[in-house]
């Protein structure tokens, strides 16, 4: 909307004498409506003012107003609705009804529906991460300007003050007088303008400005209860649409034949055999080759037929999995990207000390492999494209779809259904397969569904970054951490560049460049896990940089994309950290909880660490233990713990596990976890997250590395790229202590995913006197760390 | 044209005869609990039950599956009620589905069709399965181990141990009302 267009609209709404102020947002009255008839009346029936400043004006909410946000209905019942989506978190379903029930003072039940993701049905963008640490203070503070709102308004019908009025469990009351949401709203017609900020299609969305009284945390009833997840049912029973359910009539089905190599471009796409695949055709747009019929198992069959057929450009520009930590270590000049230093960092790390340790970490692409691949469906509907996907940013998407289309963002739609858990993978937008429909529904102008096969989705999506990492420690005589330094090094944490217009040769944001002015999108690498040991007074964290691995030398500028993953960077930093602070306690013969205990300064964590000392059945003393040896077939004990601090959440572990040196193999036996999030919202989807986060990181650690040649990604399935399996898993206890003077939601699985890593390897060191330094620990590495 | 027997009905399919049974459940028979994960029988997104025994269907073709008895998630509460000579609930879930939302087992959910289809396969034949029957069952009985890439592998195993419970408790009930019809 235009300044003008908006000074014309300030100009036709007459601030009459009886709007209110609240809190800043403006009540605007026009007049009572019967009481009769009107169910579906909400707060804000006049949807003509907005202060927001948005580009994306057309199939979008005007999220100015209350009802796009929170919607509440004559019969008490609330409608909720949020950008963010859902996967497999529940938070949007279970902990945001449960903090906005609280703001508005009503039962939990009465928020009967959760609207999440869709474009044109959600006010305000930005990405699914940190969902109880910011996100979530957009719905809070609407419920907060809301329940003001119907105050005054209730206070005014009463005649009494504001003051008077309470509002407990849904029913507002002043003395003996008594009113409910739907009352209220019901007989008045009702607009609140809430001042927002932001662009909704930008990385974060919008946000709501002001500062509504929010409820004193002293009186909450709701926040803290194991409210079950409502859409569990709905999913057990088979009654969810799922992205790939997705039909509309008139669609065709599309395998994309992806480049043989991450560098190669296309000479020649293979031709249908038409006798055998009759319904199909292939679709070439510059270097995106898809194969589409109306009979999905055809177009299945022909592609593969096809891709044998279809001749690309042979590229060669990669490291190889087995050359990458040489490359990070010894070969990358690191010139490109000026280095950043931590905010921890300190006094003098070049301080003459007793002891010593320096060693080096490595850490290896992961995949997000979520278990169904990619899929999506697009369609365009009189010049609007309406994509039917699963992401975590659709908004973001949305301008992604746009800009590479050359569209408006008005004339694009997003709509999101339930979808595999990719832990981060579309945070930025997409995930593969969203962009390559868009761009075969515009061109063949019917409706098209793009489904990856299991190999598209190992070899052509994103990845989690590899890190190498320098640790050097500095010990005094009295066994205390003198200095500490820290040098990660490796390639970016996101590119968010849809892979079907870089094929399609479509305009798309840049890849992370050193000069990029958005963190997320910046090629310099910082420090993510937030320094702990307080103790220590000399402390140096570097992070070094570079442009993702092969992408300059792709002649389409592919190479290796990173993408974040649940506990981004931090979980490949707080992995030689916390490795290298096991082997510092060992080497002052002290215990290595204890060793924690005694260079940590906050209280939070000197009592999650006693809590882990019990709860875990620690035995005290230090590290190898008595029977630790490095070979032989029997079967070796060890202990190892970890501590991270992540967005103010405070997290323990120990592992208990066991080695075979003949073999090789490492078996988890059981891991104790104690976390102390801050405000527990809701405690059984807590338990449930930390409890899978936790058991995602045994499966990185035992065994999840990708591995790539000098071309192409050459995990291509379950068998080249395995994760933990049920007979592997072992008993997770989960200890949830949280400080009761904590101001802050508690966020649940990403500390606990990352954290079991460095645990595990201490407990290796533990067991057999020798330490692994890499991950993962499959047979291959353990047996070469033990040689 | 073949007929197919998907969750005790009778259908009618068209598809050409190598088609996958999975293809042949969600693209022309609108079945769609079982999800494509992998179509290389690698991690068991797309099992159902054929005569009770838990298969992937993304690797079946459907013409070899003729004259026998599909079950999908969507007709395991039928199952389950005829196996108890429950009377029809379309409200009742089977245990395992029960278990299932008792013990908040799924995170995304994608994986816990194929998880729900290998749990009824394993308690159908064993009431009461240790967590080493569990493992067995979901690692090392079938062409692959079932995969849960949110490792929501402990809450599964709460949600088996559940429905055996649920189980115990509804055929006793069960039992009880037969002895009671029949005397
Ligand atoms: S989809 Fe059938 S086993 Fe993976
Ligand atoms: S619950 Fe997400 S894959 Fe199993």
């Amino acid at each position: 909307m235009s300044e003008l267009q908006q000074k014309d609209d300030m100009d036709k709404i007459k601030v009459s004498p009886t709007d209110m102020n609240i809190h800043g947002a403006k009540l605007t009255r026009r007049g009572f409506l019967g009481g009769a008839g009107t169910l579906m009346v909400s707060l804000a029936l006049n949807p003509t003012l907005s202060f927001a400043k948005t580009k994306s004006s057309g199939h979008s909410l005007n999220a100015t107003l209350p009802a796009s946000w929170i919607e509440i209905h004559a019969d008490n019942s609330v409608v909720i609705r949020t950008g963010k989506c859902d996967f497999g978190q529940s938070s949007i379903y279970t902990a945001y009804r449960q903090i906005v029930a609280e703001e508005l003072c009503i039962p939990v039940e009465s928020i009967t529906s959760v609207i999440s993701g869709d474009t044109d049905r959600t006010p305000d963008g930005g990405g699914t991460f940190g969902l109880l640490r910011t996100n979530v203070l957009n719905l809070r503070k609407v419920a907060a300007y809301t329940r003001e709102a119907v105050i005054a308004l209730s206070a005014e019908k009463f005649g009494v003050k504001k003051e008077e009025v309470t509002i407990k469990n849904g029913v507002i009351s002043a003395g003996t007088k008594k009113t409910s949401y739907g009352d209220v709203v019901s007989k008045q017609a009702l607009s609140l303008d809430i001042p927002v900020s932001g662009e909704l299609t930008e990385f974060r969305g919008l946000v709501v400005d002001g500062e509504p009284p929010l409820k004193a945390i002293s009186e909450y009833s709701i926040v803290g209860k194991p409210v079950k997840n409502p859409i569990v049912r709905p999913k057990v029973s088979g009654e969810t649409t799922w992205v790939g359910d997705v039909k509309v009539p008139g669609m065709l089905h599309a395998r994309v034949i992806h480049p043989a190599t991450l560098g190669s471009t296309l000479i020649e796409a293979g031709k249908v055999n038409k006798t055998k695949y009759p319904n199909t055709q292939v679709v070439v747009v510059k270097n995106l080759v898809a194969v589409v019929s109306s009979d999905e198992y055809e177009a299945v069959k022909a592609a593969r037929e096809i891709s044998s057929t279809t001749k690309w450009t042979q590229w060669e520009g990669l490291p190889t999995s087995e050359g990458l930590e040489e490359q990070l270590k010894t070969k990358e000049k690191w010139t490109d990207v000026p280095p950043i230093k931590s905010g921890a960092t300190k006094g003098d790390v070049n301080a003459k000390s007793a002891k010593s340790l320096q060693h080096d970490y490595f850490v290896p692409f992961h995949k997000h492999a979520p278990i169904g691949p990619t899929v999506s469906l697009a369609e365009v509907k009189k010049g609007v494209i309406t994509v039917h996907t699963h992401s975590q940013n659709p908004q973001y998407l949305r301008m992604a779809i746009a800009k590479m289309l050359g569209e408006k963002e008005d004339n694009v739609v997003i709509r999101t259904y339930a979808g595999p858990g990719h832990f981060g993978r579309s945070n930025g937008g997409n995930a593969g397969s969203e962009d390559e429909a868009a761009i075969l529904a515009h061109t063949l102008k019917v409706p098209v569904r793009v489904q990856w096969m299991r190999h598209d989705d190992m070899q052509w999506s994103t990845q989690s970054s590899a890190m190498h990492s320098n640790i050097r420690i500095g010990l005094s005589d009295d066994g205390k951490i003198a200095t500490y330094q820290a040098v990660h090094s490796g390639p970016p944490m996101q590119d968010d560049r849809p892979i079907g217009a870089i094929l399609a040769g479509l305009d798309t944001i840049s890849p992370p460049t050193p000069d990029n002015p958005f963190r997320v999108h910046n090629a310099g690498l910082f420090i993510a896990d937030t320094w702990v040991y307080e103790q220590v007074e000399n402390v140096a964290e570097t992070g070094r940089g570079m442009f993702q691995i092969g992408q300059h030398e792709s002649p389409i500028g592919v190479g290796l994309r990173d993408h974040s993953m649940r506990t981004p960077i931090q979980f490949q930093q707080n992995f030689p950290r916390e490795a290298a602070m096991n082997e510092a306690a060992a080497l002052v013969g002290k215990d290595a909880l204890q060793f924690r205990m005694e260079h940590v300064k906050e209280p939070r964590f000197k009592a999650i660490l006693e809590t882990l000392r019990n709860e875990s059945g620690w035995d005290t003393r230090p590290s190898p233990a008595k029977t630790a040896k490095s070979d032989g077939d029997q079967e070796l004990r060890g202990r190892g713990v970890s501590i991270m601090l992540r967005d103010n959440g405070y997290w323990a572990c120990a592992s208990h596990i066991t080695v075979n040196p003949s073999s090789g193999v490492v078996k988890v036996e059981r891991i104790t976890l104690v976390c102390d999030p801050g405000i527990v919202v809701n405690p059984l989807q807590l338990k449930r997250q930390a409890e899978a986060g936790c058991l995602m990181g045994v499966s990185q650690t035992l065994h999840e590395e990708v591995a790539f040649d000098k071309g192409k990604i050459t995990s291509m399935d379950w068998f080249s790229y395995p994760i933990l399996k049920m007979a592997e898993v072992p008993t997770v206890k989960v200890v949830i202590a949280p400080d009761k003077t904590a101001k802050i939601y508690g966020q649940g699985s990403e500390s606990a995913n990352a954290l079991v890593a460095s645990s595990i390897v201490g407990a290796f060191y533990d067991a057999t006197g020798k330490p692994i330094r890499r991950i993962p620990l499959r047979p291959n590495y353990v047996k070469q760390a033990l040689a | 044209m073949t007929t197919l027997m998907i969750n005790g009905e009778k259908r009618k399919v068209n598809a050409s005869p190598d088609t996958p049974l999975l293809y042949v459940l969600r693209g022309e028979l609108n079945v769609m609990t079982p999800k494509f994960g992998c179509g290389l029988a690698q991690c068991g997104a797309c099992s159902v039950l054929m005569d009770g025994e838990e298969i992937r269907s993304c690797i079946y073709p459907f013409a070899s599956l003729v004259g026998k008895e599909i079950t999908t998630v969507e007709g395991l509460p039928a199952r389950w009620q005829k196996q108890k000579n429950l009377p029809d609930d379309s409200e009742r879930l089977h245990p395992v589905q029960q278990a299932w939302v008792d013990e908040q087992v799924p995170q995304c959910g994608i994986c816990q069709f194929g998880m729900m289809i290998k749990a009824t396969e394993l308690l159908e034949s064993n009431p009461r399965p240790s967590d080493d029957d569990i493992n067995t069952a979901m690692t090392s009985s079938g062409p692959s181990p079932h995969l849960c890439r949110c490792a929501s592998y402990a809450a599964i195993k709460d949600g088996i141990h559940r429905a055996a419970d649920i189980i115990a408790t509804e055929s006793k009930t069960s039992n009880l009302k037969q002895a009671v019809s029949h005397e």
